[in-house]
Formats: C-alpha cells, sequence, structure tokens
C-alpha cells in the first residue's frame, strides 16, 4: 500500500513538472517566408499522456523493408479511412509508425516517424484536417509478431491510425 | 576518500613503459593489520579486483604473489619479487576501522632500486572495496601513462527482462549491476550527459519518445524535451550548454539546437527525409549524423551551426556515430553485407575499417574516456548483449551475463 502511494505521488509529481514545463519557441526560430500550409500542417496538438483506441474501421497500412512509400493498396485502405474521419469529424486521430527488428535503435525510430508523416499527408491532401492529426513513432520496440522471419517483419513495418480518447 | 598524498619525485613514472609494452607490476597480498578473517576476506577481495582492473587496463602484466607473501618482511618481499621478473612492486596494508570502514595504505617500489615510486592512504565503507581498488588502479595507470584511467567509470544500457525496456547500470568490470528506471514502459537510448552522473534517456512514460534525465547520485528524474513526436536520438554538446535532437514536430525528423533546459533555439537541417542520431564532437565545433537524403541512411558531418556538409560514408545502411575521445576517429554502425557491424572512420586518413565481423550483428558503439576501448551490443550468442572491445577491434568480453536481451550502451567518464 505504502509503496503503491508512492508509486502514484512519483507519478503525480512527474505529471506536474511535465506539464508545467512549457517548450517554448524563440521569436528567431520562427521563419517569416514559411508557407503558412504548411505551418498548419506542422501544427499537432500534444496528446502526451492521452490514451488512444484501435477503431476497427481505421486500418492499418503496412510498407517495405525500410521503405515510407505508400503503394497502391496502402492508398486505397487510407482512402476508406478517410471516409471513416469524414464520417466521424469528431474524432481526432494518432498515427503510430513502426518498423521490423532489423536495423538499429535510432534509425527505425526516425524511419517510424517517416512513415506516419507519409500517411498523415495522405489523409490530408484527401480532406481531413491537419490539426485533427497526430503523430509519433514507437521505432522497432512495439513489434505485434515477435517472431524473426519475413512474415513477422511484414506485419510489424505498419502504420496504426489510432482514434484519441477525450 | 582522505588521502595523506606524499608525491614521488616523478609524478608520471613513465621510464618502465619504455622497456617493454607492458609494464610488469607485481601485485602482493594486502597485509591485514589485525589478521581477522574479515580483513583477511577484504584483503584478498580488494587484491583481485586490483589485478582485475590492471589487467583489464591493457596497460601492464601483472604478477600476483602466492598466499602467503604477507608474511614476509619488506627484505624477503623484495627477496621474493627478485625472481619475477617484475618492474615495480605494490604492497598494501589494510585495517578494518569502526566495524565499517576500511583504511587502506599503499606503497609502489620500483623493483630494482627498491626506491617507493608513489604512496597513499584510502579509506572507504567497506562495502566500497572495488571502488576503492577502482580508485588504485586508475592512479597507477595514471602514473605510468599520463592518462585517465577506466576502472571508476559506468556503462548504461537498456535491457527487456522485465518484457518492457528498462535502463540499467552496471559497473565498466560487469559488477554492481543497478535497475535506474522501474515503469513498466519503455526506456531507450539512455546516454551520458558528459562529464555528470546524469543520463539522458528516451522515455514512452507518457505515450510519447520524450527526452528524460536522471541523475544517479539524487536517484531524480525529470522531463527535459516533451514536444509532441520525436524528441530523440538527442546528446548534449560537450560543454553541456547545449542539447542537438532530433524533433518530428508533426512532420519529418530533422535537428534541432535545444538549450540544456530543453527550449527550442534554432533549427540545424530541413527536408523531407530523416536526419537524426546525432554526435558532436570532442570539441563541440561539429555533428556528426545520419541522414536519408541519398535514399538511404548515411553518414554526414557537419559544422555544429548546420553548415558545410560533407557525407562521408558511400554504401551500407549506417547508424550510431560517435565520436572518439581524441576527435581524430568516429564509430559508427553500418550493414554493409548481411548484417550490422561497427566501423571507425579515420578522419585525418579519411578511411573506413572494419571493427567486427562474421559474428552476428554488432552495433550502438560508445567509447570509454581513454579511447582505448569500444563498448557495444552484439547478438553473437544468439540475443543481443552488452561487449567490450580494444578499439583496434581486439580482445572482445561480455559485460555482463543477465537474463533477457540488452541494447545501446553508453559509457560514462570517471564518476
Amino acid at each position: 500500500m505504502k509503496k503503491s502511494l508512492w508509486l502514484s505521488f512519483l507519478f503525480l509529481c512527474l505529471v506536474v513538472s511535465a506539464c508545467a514545463k512549457k517548450q517554448t519557441v524563440t521569436p528567431e526560430d520562427v521563419n517569416p517566408s514559411e508557407d503558412p500550409a504548411a505551418t498548419s500542417f506542422a501544427q499537432e496538438p500534444s496528446i502526451r499522456g492521452v490514451e488512444s483506441e484501435n477503431v476497427t474501421e481505421l486500418e492499418t497500412v503496412h510498407f517495405a523493408f525500410d521503405s515510407s512509400a505508400i503503394s497502391d493498396d496502402v492508398l486505397v485502405t487510407l482512402q476508406n479511412n478517410v471516409k471513416y474521419l469524414k464520417a466521424n469529424p469528431k474524432i481526432n486521430v494518432v498515427i503510430e509508425g513502426h518498423c521490423d527488428e532489423r536495423g538499429t535503435t535510432e534509425y527505425n525510430l526516425a524511419l517510424g516517424q517517416k512513415r506516419a508523416v507519409k500517411v498523415k499527408e495522405i489523409y490530408v491532401q484527401l480532406g481531413i484536417k491537419a490539426k485533427r492529426i497526430v503523430t509519433m513513432s514507437y521505432g522497432k520496440e512495439m513489434p505485434i509478431d515477435k517472431r524473426h522471419n519475413e512474415a513477422a517483419w511484414a506485419k510489424n513495418r505498419r502504420a496504426e491510425t489510432k482514434a484519441i480518447k477525450k | 576518500m582522505v588521502a595523506t598524498v606524499s608525491y614521488a619525485k616523478k609524478d608520471v613514472y613513465l621510464s618502465l613503459s619504455t622497456k617493454s609494452t607492458r609494464a610488469s607490476i607485481g601485485l602482493a597480498d594486502i597485509i591485514p593489520t589485525n589478521a581477522t578473517s574479515d580483513e583477511m576476506t577484504l584483503s584478498k577481495n580488494i587484491k583481485n579486483v586490483l589485478e582485475s582492473d590492471l589487467l583489464l587496463s591493457r596497460h601492464f602484466n601483472v604478477a600476483v604473489a602466492e598466499n602467503t607473501s604477507y608474511k614476509f618482511d619488506l627484505e624477503s618481499q623484495f627477496a621474493y619479487w627478485d625472481t619475477k621478473g617484475i618492474s615495480v612492486l605494490l604492497l598494501g596494508t589494510l585495517s578494518i576501522e569502526e566495524e565499517t570502514y576500511v583504511n587502506l595504505e599503499v606503497k609502489l617500489y620500483d623493483a630494482e632500486s627498491h626506491e617507493i615510486i608513489w604512496e597513499d592512504v584510502y579509506r572507504e565503507k567497506i562495502s566500497d572495496y572495488r571502488y576503492l581498488a577502482h580508485q588504485i588502479n586508475d592512479e597507477i595507470v595514471r602514473r605510468f601513462t599520463g592518462e585517465e584511467g577506466i576502472a571508476c567509470t559506468k556503462i548504461v544500457f537498456t535491457n527487456d527482462s522485465t518484457k518492457f525496456k528498462e535502463v540499467y547500470l552496471v559497473d565498466y568490470d560487469g559488477y554492481n549491476l543497478k535497475r535506474l528506471t522501474k515503469d513498466n514502459r519503455l526506456n531507450i537510448l539512455p546516454k551520458w550527459i558528459p562529464d555528470s552522473p546524469q543520463i539522458m534517456y528516451t522515455s514512452y512514460l507518457y505515450n510519447n519518445p520524450d527526452l528524460f534525465v536522471i541523475d544517479i547520485l539524487k536517484n531524480k528524474r525529470k522531463a527535459l524535451s516533451t514536444i509532441q513526436g520525436l524528441n530523440s536520438p538527442a546528446t548534449f554538446s560537450p560543454d553541456k550548454r547545449n542539447i542537438v535532437a532530433t524533433l518530428s514536430r508533426g512532420v519529418y525528423p530533422n535537428l534541432y539546437i535545444l538549450d540544456k533546459k530543453g527550449v527550442v533555439l534554432r533549427r540545424l537541417t530541413e527536408g523531407k527525409h530523416i536526419d537524426t542520431s546525432p554526435a558532436y564532437s570532442p570539441n563541440g565545433r561539429e555533428i556528426a549524423f545520419i541522414s536519408d537524403r541519398a535514399g538511404y541512411p548515411q553518414l554526414y558531418i557537419m559544422d555544429a551551426e548546420g553548415v558545410n556538409l560533407r557525407r562521408i560514408s558511400t554504401k551500407g545502411n549506417c547508424d550510431s556515430p560517435t565520436w572518439s575521445p581524441q576527435g581524430d576517429k568516429i564509430a559508427f554502425t553500418m550493414k554493409y553485407d548481411d548484417n550490422f557491424d561497427i566501423f571507425l572512420y579515420n578522419l585525418p586518413r579519411k578511411r573506413i575499417i572494419r571493427l567486427t565481423e562474421g559474428q552476428g550483428n554488432n552495433e550502438n558503439p560508445s567509447w570509454s574516456q581513454d579511447g582505448r576501448f569500444i563498448v557495444f551490443a552484439s547478438t553473437r550468442s544468439g540475443k543481443s548483449e552488452i561487449y567490450i572491445m580494444g578499439s583496434d577491434g581486439s580482445e572482445t568480453r561480455k559485460l555482463v551475463d543477465m537474463s533477457g536481451s540488452s541494447f545501446t550502451p553508453s559509457w560514462s567518464q570517471t564518476l
């Protein structure tokens, strides 16, 4: 009991200190020539500490090895996801990029992010407002199939679109 | 350490190292003043750690006395060691005080002239006897080579035996293994902040790859950079004033300069591609990093201001560059054929050489502070574990045996 109390206190402290910590951007960082569309594209609300959930209609898409290219099959799936998002305008989503176990920790972290952004680009091109979308990467840290073969790797190279819980 | 230092005539005792590549040290039994069983055990333990440290330093050959040598007086000691071909002799006397502390007086003799080269007194808690021995080793190394030893360093890494990934800390010789995070979450890429007892790492505690700092002395941690999306990989500048970090900020992972509190100061790279895995040169003037702007991840160097970009590698898939403490080499991971291996880029010679080959995947090199060793993760045993090799690729040893797989080591300076 004592321990769990202490742990929840520690957690609270962390949450408070994390929330209190503002990420400020200094004026010289703002580039006046920057495309306003690009700026709004990059504006993502923080969903740190917020849970998200799988929605049956929002399907996961897969990628080739060491690639973030959107294949024709993937495009069809993303179009279906967009239909659902248009029908449910109150749902905001997080796109989680994932990689297979091959390759290094750091590069896969960046590759997962690149995959998430590619999916976000498609969603925005198809008419979803960028401010409804948040991107993040788990790199190779969260495989859904832990085996070490091509079948498992193919499943793990993915971008999941999840609904952000309110 | 309470020290009564009486410096020898020469501060750095270099003359012996010219006789052969490695000086030979005679390691006598440490004399237990009161000859209690506790003192005798401690005497043996400290001598064992010293022997291990001196051998691991790879600066010395070590001759160890048989278990009776502490009964000798000084004259018989020299007579005993005369035939052993040593150049210096280390004698020690210890006592346990207040049942808590160990007091150890050490004397290093020139084996030929019988002159005292160095003497000192060390005092630590009995439980810290390994640290006591490590300090003596590093002082001997300093006196022989003028360089800082590595015995008082530690290595951080991640391990997945809890089914999550947590950060662990271990002495450079594999002892004193300690778990630092207990989140049941993903904690990855721990990295020492230069010249400090603090470790920066990436945590998914709040479902986002945020940068955290943990202080191993204060046992406290705090969030450092918590922008939505990537905040990592990141590295502190050698002067600890800035951080170069991979941020995504809603788009592609590029490099940014943050101040030491995590405030974004400026953007370093831009483009619809990956720029990541930044590493500062020891003088802080340049940054090595990985970019896939050529279509696949390659090693680049730029000035710390983000200009004067040069591509270093021309093939393979590269990652995890890390600058040698002397600044003349960059160790990195490259997938050249089937597996990932550790390579060195020699900057003055502009040449890439291979350090590991044919033993699984070998990744995430990190240098010892003297530049003579590299710690890395390897799958050579069938699972990923942490190993140390000479920075020429020689004499690899496993750092620590533990369950689960271990990844991404980072080597501290003297703590």
